[in-house]
């Protein structure tokens, strides 16, 4: 990946350096840089991985010590349909690729047709990027506090301006709608500027020669820009996606995962699970937390290797 | 003369009607935190306030006893900052030892570090919650600092800067005496400051804007950031829009101003970190 940090200073992903060792002998010097931030790594990251892996097969409850118990879990989560928590993974998990679904291709046509308008540098284009990318700096509870409000029925703008609109967060698939449009509202300005870079970087000389050929402006976009942008426009998408699987502010604050359970997603299961009032239930949180993981490790594979290539 | 170009009209028509929408959820919250509660209800929706007040953040500031928004808010502000300091100190050295200097397995210790990140964080989340109550840091501000100091992917970034770096520099210094540290202080951070303040930037709007961790280790409302309690408030102020809209704005100021001062460091750094969230 090619890309610009400030000071347009190329940086090549995982280019090995090489550099002649200056002394010979053991040396303390690197584990005092390297130290505090492998420290650091290997408490809050490397063990609470591992951890995290080996409760799911554990009946653990925060607080006693955790007893093996084999595949029970995950017997008891994808199996066992008199289960309370078979019933949560499948809700949760289904109504989480319900959002990826949704809200993915929105959070990349959006951007992409901004980026786009941009690119051909109106009027006040910068204003308008500041403006788009905005909402990013937001976090996400102030964000679903202005939005649930928007989407009040008796004060809020939505309905006061569309007379026969509905009980947005209460009907589905109404509900649905008010979560895409909150995701897409916060969260594209990321993937607009990656567009914008990658749209300045083709060339255009294969405008030029396609202009000769009597190319309109529609094929020019499907048959030169798409194509030229094509990595871009692959990494985007996984790294959406991957986001939008650990959706849980927007269903929790906004549509309280409701229209009857519709919008609960898997991390409000996981949580509840965990975290709740009354007994923890470390173990069966743990295990759906695992099956989320999996899911978005797919995703994640999929990167590292679209990485990799760009050598 | 220049010709009305079409595709430029149609750009700035389309870009307009899009700002437009983009703008007006927050021209509505400003407006709305200006309002009298009994306006709304008497008067239903409007854009602009009947009677400016600015009752909902006094309310807000100084009557802290179930939504201590100004306590929230200066306890954000401690944990950002100091998370921030922790991780440009943490970083930079780390990054300094697998650029600068050499040993055994460095690069393959680093790669390895990279491939970590494919491991999915949610799976974590329970345990760590274990390790940070052994540690007894529950409704600490430790809770919500140290953590994110871990992250692999700024060390990634500033290792990235510093390999563009001749070495010269770093040999010259060495041959005048100085040691690593010395370098470390007097060479190589005042090269690195471009990449530090991005990381410095996205280290504390996103510690400001984190929202699940920290709602699962602080449940002692005066302890807790602003992110989480603002999902406190919102049960508690369901339908009253003034006093909920001024503490989504009171919540959102700090990364506001920092992004009025630092966009340009925000919109090209982007390509680099992809920022989208979800």
């Amino acid at each position: 990946m090619d890309v610009k940090l400030t000071e347009n200073k190329r940086v090549d992903v995982l280019s090995p350096v090489s550099l002649k060792p200056r002394r010979k002998g053991f040396n303390v010097m690197p584990m005092v840089f390297i130290g505090p931030h492998l420290l650091l790594f290997a408490l809050f990251f490397l063990i609470p991985i591992f951890f995290g892996v080996y409760i799911s097969f554990t009946n653990w409850d925060l607080i006693n010590t955790p007893e093996f118990v084999g595949l029970d879990n995950y017997k008891e989560i994808l199996f066992n349909k008199e289960s309370t928590f078979y019933t949560q993974l499948h809700t949760g998990l289904g109504n989480t690729f319900k959002f990826v679904i949704f809200t993915v291709p929105a959070c990349i046509i959006i951007p992409l047709l901004l980026a786009a308008a941009l690119h051909v540098k109106p009027r006040g284009s910068k204003v308008f990027q500041a403006i788009f990318y905005l909402p990013v700096l937001f976090s996400i509870s102030a964000v679903m506090i202005i939005w649930s409000m928007m989407f009040n029925v008796s004060f809020g703008p939505i309905n006061h301006y569309f007379d026969s609109a509905p009980n947005w967060l209460g009907t589905q698939p109404y509900a649905w709608v008010a979560l895409v449009v909150v995701t897409v509202w916060w969260g594209i300005g990321g993937n607009m500027i990656i567009y914008q870079a990658a749209l300045n970087g083709v060339s255009k000389d294969y405008y030029e020669a396609a202009s000769l050929d009597g190319a309109g402006r529609i094929q020019k976009f499907f048959h030169i820009t798409l194509p030229s942008i094509k990595n871009q426009l692959l990494f985007t998408v996984v790294i959406t996606t991957i986001a939008q699987f650990n959706v849980y502010g927007q269903a929790l604050m906004l549509t309280k995962g409701g229209p009857s359970g519709t919008t609960t997603v898997l991390l409000m299961y996981i949580r509840q699970n965990a975290f709740g009032s009354g007994q923890s239930i470390a173990g069966i949180g743990s295990a759906m937390a695992v099956i989320l993981g999996l899911c978005i490790m797919v995703v994640s594979i999929i990167q590292f290797f679209l990485l990799r290539e760009k050598k | 003369m220049k010709k009305l170009n079409i595709s430029t009209l149609i750009s700035f028509i389309f870009l307009l009607c899009m700002t437009l929408i983009w703008i007006f959820p927050l021209a509505w919250a400003f407006f709305s935190s200006f309002k009298d509660e009994i306006d709304i209800q008497s008067y239903g929706f409007s854009m602009l306030p009947v009677h400016w007040v600015i009752t909902n953040y006094q309310d807000l500031l100084f009557d802290n006893s179930s939504t201590p928004v100004a306590k929230w808010f200066m306890n954000s502000m401690i944990i950002s900052v100091t998370q921030t300091v922790l991780v440009l100190v943490v970083v930079s050295m780390a990054a300094y030892g697998y650029t600068r200097l050499r040993f055994k397995g460095r690069d393959w210790l680093f790669s390895l570090l990279l491939a970590s990140m494919m491991f999915p964080a949610v799976v974590n989340l329970i345990p760590l919650y274990k390790i940070i109550d052994t540690l007894g840091w529950v409704n600490t501000y430790w809770a919500a600092i140290v953590p994110g100091a871990a992250a692999v992917f700024n060390v990634f970034l500033v290792r990235q800067f510093m390999i563009g770096i001749p070495l010269e520099l770093d040999e010259s210094a060495r041959i005048d005496g100085a040691n690593d540290f010395q370098i470390y202080t007097k060479v190589t951070l005042p090269l690195i400051k471009p990449v530090l303040t991005v990381v410095a930037l996205f280290t504390f709007t996103s510690s400001w804007n984190d929202f699940l961790w920290p709602s699962i280790v602080f449940n002692d409302i005066d302890r807790m950031p602003i992110t989480p309690g603002l999902q406190l408030l919102q049960g508690m102020y369901v339908t009253d829009i003034g006093h909920a809209m001024s503490a989504a704005l009171i919540a959102i100021v700090p990364t506001f101003i920092l992004y009025l001062f630092t966009q340009r460091y925000f919109l090209q750094s982007m390509s680099l970190t992809s920022g989208v969230k979800g």
